[in-house]
């Protein structure tokens, strides 16, 4: 038996029987409707994306402009980091809530604590993004060591961290010193000091989904059984997971006080939802395994630039809401045809 | 020189011995099959070999050095890959990245090498000659077979010096199933060691150089393969002569039609099946795996789609849900092939299984009775045979063959008189299989339909009346009598429909 | 005993929590134990057992209703709104805003078990949208006191015994006879432990799950309505709360967070210790900030406690202690 065995995905080889083969699909040549099924989520929300801008540039002028992208991303970058840890948490397949405790807690550290020199504003930085890496390993730790559910954990540290946050500043207020905050604004070859965060952002992720944890990260969310079975450390890969979105919500904090100039220990609340909802919008699926870092910045952008066009329509304000819960829930429907579409063509 | 020595290995799991002193030893060059039955130990000794299971006491020896991996990952830096029957596979990930997983390229960024990693596995795939995969395909898109054959090329990926395959071919069409036992004489001859599980004696015989016996966590008995009879080797195995496993088969149809499917078609997987079943016959689905014998079992249940007419005890009926299937007397119920994730709820008890499907029969006035529902699962426990402490133990917690009797007496409490019984005595102990087959045959003889589906050509020759045998989704023949034999299944599940 | 143990551990520890609680905290506050403190953690627990009544009922089925906040909001507002302070309207308001708040859980329901929406997305969607909506037909404009039946219904007594405690039975009663004599209750244990299994079960895994978020929705919409009476009006995220108490609630009464097991008797309990939890706060002196990581830390506990692996752990201990080995992994 020289000859190759038999082309299960392709043409049946041999003339004389049928194979015993079951019915083969045709997988002769790169499979476009397959691809874009698998992409739709994504390519729906980028859709999404275009038709509101599309709307947002035909009521108001100047909408495709650098000034605006400045404008913008300076506007979602904070949702955008507290996304992106999110995003890689349900890539693991969990949830995490506690974000909104570690940022709410973050912009109070950094406002009772910056002082002006440039020194203690340094520490204090690292402090802060410490103690979100710091939470988000804990996370991590009980979700494995006790085998609990994440949702669950994650609320119990929300509560914890805000309670803490209230402890240490029970109002709005603090301050941090006006250099900080210019970082905020400056510009640099004409795009805003967030436009450069948010192109750091995508080349860190081109760069973390190749490499082997950030495969792994996919593989566990995708199916934790066989990550464990290939050697997979689960409580390691939690450990990571959860303390990256740590990390990265306590940089959201940071980012946040050099837009508001203050501290409060309340903000962190309006962040948590809102960051699944980017990455959901965005096609990352609930279940792990699916979805990127570009999606989530599609659906982040969707978010805010909603309540830009809510404005320049000039109906109520509360009418934001409403338009973010009904593409929320357009994007799931979405995916979800999608899905049960790209089904229909595979065993 | 032995590549591969155990001595008197064992492993325990609390008072249970899964192991008690095992030897066995394979030299590199052969392939080496185990043989014995489901808990005989031979899972746990790839286990331990694969690094998946450390042991108590005992000693291993691997190419003369002293072996006792502490995770698989040190097993395969030690050269032993294992190709489990429960898939490894990440859906979401190509087929080349499970391959590599843990082990692809890198550059110095730390970032995987995409065309070293396809180069790789071009190589890989031309070596062994797999059969043709598109290494960028995502596996989520690929057929049990398909990822059968990847899990294998998983396995190959590190050029392990010993490679294990548990039941590598129970899910693969014949042509690829071949392609395995070459692959496994190919490696024999590039000097490797390959230990080879499998439950079918005809593929053992073609490749086997030598096979050990497993029996009651032990090994019975080693032998070249060249110099034992089947006979032999199944006694051994046993331990016993073979008892009657089937049950005497008495006549039992009454020609009153219980199940009438005329040109039944579900998705791709069906096509215009049509067939009669009576009252008081069994009726066996046979036919290589994968051929729509799973999913004709799910449109008859109600749930998968199809077209078509069915009609139950002579009634024109649409069954669109398993609700709609369980309807009592007149209705059809199925035990279904995933014991586990389709026929049980594993955290609650044996009672709240067995009732669950009728619960109206023990409710007044919408209040349950806890004394009919406690005269239901006794009078059900009794007429199986369930072995449980108390009715109140969780399900997951019974052995394999008593939680098939759970789902069996699930079913049997609905009253429905057609059963669709999907491979019923699959990973059930050799006990617990009689009872099953003799089980079969009284409800056939009390006037019940049965249809079943076995992948085990014995099981359909000796327990059926007839056997439909399917291929590429239709019926190719149905057997009956001296036509109802291995050989005849086998080629009709094969060959195309020859002519007379 | 032991198997009533063994189904009922989780159940029973909260209670006992609960009353080891209620004891610290009167050891601190010496007023704490005295009838009308007492009544009054009963009110304010049966607020949270209230809404977290739906909340059960949908955890257990496998699901999570993030919607209560603003249909208890919406509830209230318009319940205020129409009633304009007299009684005479709340015959047809009631049932009329019981009914929409079923229906909000209908859409709920429908999205989730018909098009496969994650209830986490549904229901944050539904809330979301009902918060913009309420907020655009009110503009933000308060609306009038909240009538006087509703008020007795939130603060007065029938003899001793608050009525709002009483309305807190009746809906435990019904939860029980639901949950542990009904054949709904068998359907969403078994939906919440395995739709799959429940499907080839032949269990209504559909109508289950609809008529849990159903359940959720009136029920939130009841708890909405009463709560204008204890406060005297509706205002503007009077829900939020409510959120977190009420899966806190479900949880530490023994219920598991994926489904499929637990009662409302357990969440029961779990409304009083963190109604307990809160009266301990002025007794210690701690600020509300406090009270939040205490809540957090509680959580952690008595699901730490409460988890299998705690369990296994234990257990695990024990075997060595006897010189067993531990059970293999599967």
């Amino acid at each position: 038996m020289n000859r190759p065995a038999s082309n299960i995905g392709g043409i049946a080889a041999s003339p004389l029987t049928n194979n015993g083969d079951a019915p083969p699909a045709p997988r002769r040549q790169f499979d476009a409707r397959g691809y874009a099924l698998d992409r739709a989520p994504f390519l729906v929300a980028c859709l999404m994306l275009v038709v509101i801008v599309g709307l947002y540039g035909s009521l108001q002028s100047g909408v495709f402009t650098l000034d605006e992208l400045n404008l913008d991303t300076t506007a979602t970058l904070t949702l955008l980091l507290a996304a992106t840890g999110q995003t890689i948490v349900l890539l693991r397949g969990g949830i995490d809530l506690s974000i909104g405790g570690v940022i709410s807690f973050g912009t109070v550290l950094a406002a009772t604590h910056f002082g002006d020199d440039p020194g203690s504003v340094l520490l204090w930085s690292a402090i802060v993004l410490a103690v979100g890496f710091g939470v988000g390993m804990l996370n991590g730790l009980l979700i494995s060591a006790l085998r609990l559910q994440p949702f669950l954990i994650t609320l119990a540290t929300w509560s914890i961290l805000s309670g803490a946050s209230l402890m240490v500043l029970p109002t709005d207020g603090g301050q941090v010193p006006s250099w900080w905050q210019a970082i905020g604004s400056a510009s640099w070859l004409g795009l805003a000091s967030p436009v450069w965060m948010l192109l750091a952002l995508l080349v860190f992720w081109f760069w973390f989904r190749s490499t082997r944890l950030g495969i792994a990260l996919k593989a566990t969310g995708s199916n934790e059984r066989s990550a464990f079975l290939s050697g997979v450390s689960l409580t390691r890969m939690n450990l990571v997971t959860y303390g990256l979105s740590g990390l990265f919500a306590a940089a959201a904090a940071l980012y946040l006080t050099t837009q508001t100039g203050a501290g409060s220990p309340t903000i962190g609340k309006d962040y948590i939802l809102p960051s699944v909802a980017a990455a959901v919008i965005g096609g990352v699926s609930l279940f792990g395994g699916r979805g990127n870092l570009a999606g989530t910045a599609v659906g982040a952008f969707i978010l805010t630039i909603i309540g830009n066009l809510v404005f320049v329509l000039h109906v109520s304000s509360y009418w934001q809401p409403v338009a973010q819960g009904a593409i929320l829930l357009i994007a799931v429907l979405a995916s979800s045809l999608a899905e049960k579409a790209a089904q229909g063509q595979d065993r | 020189m032995d590549l591969l020595d155990v001595t008197d290995l064992t492993k325990r799991y609390g008072g249970i011995v899964a192991l008690g002193g095992v030897n066995f030893s394979a030299r590199a060059g052969e392939v080496h099959a185990l043989l014995g039955e489901n808990g005989a130990g031979k899972s746990t000794l790839i286990q331990v070999l694969a690094g998946a299971v450390r042991y108590d006491s005992g000693r291993i020896r691997l190419d003369g050095a002293d072996y006792a991996p502490r995770s698989p990952d040190e097993a395969r830096a030690r050269g032993i890959a294992a190709v489990f029957q429960e898939l490894s596979l990440v859906p979401d990930l190509t087929i080349e990245q499970n391959i590599w997983f843990r082990r692809e390229p890198l550059s110095p960024l730390g970032t995987v090498r995409s065309r070293a990693m396809r180069e790789r596995t071009l190589a890989l795939f031309e070596r062994y000659r797999f059969p043709t995969l598109r290494p960028d395909q995502e596996v989520r898109r690929l057929t049990l077979a398909e990822r059968q054959i990847v899990e294998i090329a998983k396995g190959l990926a590190g050029d392990p010096r010993v490679l294990i395959l548990d039941e590598a071919t129970s899910t693969l069409p014949a042509r690829e199933a071949q392609w395995v036992l070459d692959l496994t004489r190919q490696l024999a001859a590039e000097g490797k060691l390959v230990v080879f599980i499998s439950h079918r004696m005809d593929e053992v015989r073609h490749i086997a150089d030598r096979l050990t016996i497993f029996r009651n966590g032990q090994t019975v008995a080693a032998h070249t393969a060249t110099a034992v009879g089947d006979d032999e080797i199944v006694a051994q195995m046993l331990g016993r002569k073979l008892d009657r496993l089937y049950p005497e088969r008495i006549a039992t149809t009454t020609g009153v039609p219980a199940l009438r499917v005329n040109d039944l078609d579900a998705g791709k997987h069906v096509k215009r099946v049509s067939f009669e079943l009576e009252e008081g016959e069994v009726l066996g689905v046979g036919g290589l795996q994968g051929h729509g014998q799973r999913e004709l079992f799910q449109a008859l249940f109600g749930t998968t789609r199809s077209t078509g007419a069915i009609e139950v005890w002579g009634r024109r009926t649409n069954i669109r849900s398993p609700r709609q299937a369980l309807v009592g007397r007149d209705g059809l119920a199925l035990v279904p092939e995933d014991r586990r994730g389709q026929g049980l709820l594993l955290s609650k008890s044996v009672r709240e299984n067995l009732t669950i499907s009728v619960i109206r029969r023990f409710a007044d006035w919408g209040l349950l009775s806890e004394t009919k529902e406690a005269a239901l699962v006794r009078e059900m426990v009794e007429f199986l045979r369930i072995k449980t402490s108390t009715p109140e133990q969780p399900a997951g917690t019974l052995s394999g063959g008593n939680q098939q009797k759970v789902i069996f007496g699930k079913m049997l409490l609905t009253e429905a008189r057609i059963l669709l019984l999907y491979d019923p005595t699959r990973g059930v102990d050799v006990g617990t299989k009689g009872e099953i087959f003799q089980l079969m045959r009284d409800l056939a003889a009390k006037g019940y339909a049965i249809l079943f589906y076995s992948s085990d050509l014995p099981e359909l020759v000796h327990v059926a009346d007839r056997v439909l045998v399917m291929r590429n989704g239709e019926i190719a023949a149905t057997l009956a009598g001296a036509a109802n034999s291995e050989e005849g299944i086998l080629r009709a599940s094969v060959f195309d429909r020859q002519a007379a | 005993m032991t198997a009533f143990w063994a189904r009922n551990r989780l159940i029973v520890l909260a209670y006992a929590a609960m009353l080891v609680l209620l004891l610290v905290t009167s050891l601190f506050s010496p007023g704490f134990l005295a009838e009308s403190n007492l009544r009054s953690v009963v009110v304010l627990a049966a607020f949270v057992g209230i809404v977290a009544f739906g909340q059960t009922f949908v955890i257990i089925g496998g699901g999570i209703d993030l919607s209560l906040p603003w249909v208890l909001n919406c509830a209230a507002i318009l319940m205020t709104a129409f009633a304009g302070g007299q009684d005479v309207a709340l015959l047809w308001l009631v049932p009329l805003l019981l009914a929409a708040g079923a229906v909000i859980g209908l859409l709920n329901g429908v999205g989730v078990a018909v098009f496969g929406v994650p209830p986490i997305i549904m229901t944050l969607a539904t809330n979301v949208i009902l918060q913009g909506l309420i907020l655009v037909y009110t503009g933000g404009a308060p609306t009038p006191t909240a009538p006087p039946l509703i008020q007795f219904l939130a603060v007065g007594r029938l003899g001793p015994v608050p009525v709002v405690a009483l309305i807190w039975a009746v809906l435990a009663s019904i939860a029980w006879v639901l949950l542990s004599r009904a054949a709904f209750g068998r359907y969403l244990y078994a939906l919440g432990t395995s739709r799959t299994v429940a499907e080839y079960s032949g269990v209504p895994t559909l109508r289950t799950a609809v008529l849990t978020y159903v359940i959720s929705g009136a029920g939130a919409a009841l708890g909405g309505m009463l709560l204008t009476g204890y406060s005297g009006q509706a205002y503007l995220g009077m829900g939020d709360p409510y959120l977190f108490t009420s899966i806190a609630a479900v949880a530490i009464g023994g219920a598991s967070i994926l489904g499929g097991s637990g009662h409302y008797v357990g969440t029961i309990a779990g409304a009083l210790v963190l109604t307990v939890l809160g009266g301990l706060l002025p007794a210690l002196r701690l600020s509300s900030g406090a009270l939040l990581v205490v809540y957090g830390a509680v959580i952690l506990l008595t699901v730490a406690v409460g988890s299998e692996s705690f369990g296994g752990i234990a257990a695990a201990i024990l075997r060595r202690r006897r010189g067993q080995d531990p059970a293999p992994r599967k």
